[in-house]
């Protein structure tokens, strides 16, 4: 048997001795082990040159834009008390939590401060949502 | 913000009162806002007076620090205030706001070593 491996991986180890050992007044050999069988290698300096088939480089053409809470561009502010009644509810008066108004972590810090702060400065009623604004639109996913 | 009690020329004496106090302290009072007069949400018990309805006035101000402490003080002793509060003038940040940015969660997992 002449060098098969052509690859500079292979190397010839025990197992490929004593296959050979096995196999050797035989011209012919019907059992090859696995590391010597023959596969298509392509070298290191043979890729470059090659079709170049990878794919091309490129930012994601199907993106989609940043998700964009409800809040996002609007200015919160501790007085625009409809907005801040908004977030919180009509029978207790207590704010709802971030998996209740879907804001994002800024939004909801915001307007929970913003809360606070009209609650303390005397605009916004604390136990209970002012009642001309319990005809709002309801944002938050509250089932009542 | 402060709160007042009814009656335009006794409210207009306690404005007056306020600015020039706030005048000869050294602040710089640019303008001065009336947000209405209402019922308060809640009864306010100032001054041996239970309080069910105040103007509200938002004065915007220029002025050292150091005034903070004083002016509370002052404001404090009139009977006509119901509430009074300092707050910093706000910065409209809201138009770089681009959106729920995803959190990138392997980072998190893995403990930064400072």
């Amino acid at each position: 048997m002449g060098a098969r491996a052509s690859c500079a991986q292979r190397v010839l180890g025990e197992a490929d001795m004593a296959a050979l050992a096995v196999a050797g007044g035989r011209r012919c050999c019907r059992w090859v082990p696995a590391l010597m069988w023959e596969r298509p290698c392509r070298l290191q300096h043979q890729q470059a040159a090659a079709e170049s088939d990878l794919p091309i480089e490129m930012e994601n053409p199907y993106e989609e834009p940043p998700k964009r809470c409800i809040l996002c561009g609007i200015n919160v502010d501790y007085k625009n008390v409809q907005l801040l009644s908004q977030f919180v509810s009509p029978y207790t008066g207590r704010i709802y939590g971030r998996h209740i108004t879907g804001l994002c972590n800024k939004k909801q810090k915001e307007i929970s401060k913003a809360i606070k702060r009209a609650h303390i400065l005397g605009f916004m009623p604390v136990m209970f949502k002012n009642p001309s604004f319990l005809t709002d639109p309801k944002i938050c996913n509250v089932k009542y | 913000d402060e709160q007042y009690e009814l009656a335009s020329p006794e409210t207009a004496a306690v404005l007056k009162r306020t600015v020039e106090a706030l005048m000869e302290r050294g602040a710089i009072v640019r303008n001065l806002e009336n947000l209405g007069e209402r019922a308060l949400p809640y009864k306010i018990s100032k001054h041996n007076h239970r309080h069910r309805r105040g103007g509200y006035f938002l004065v915007d101000l220029e002025g050292p620090p150091s005034i903070v402490s004083t002016m509370m003080d002052h404001l404090g002793r009139d009977i006509d205030i119901i509430r009074r509060a300092f707050i910093k003038y706000p910065v409209s940040k809201t138009e770089e706001c681009s959106g729920i940015v995803p959190v990138n969660c392997e980072d998190k997992l893995i403990p930064k070593k400072k």
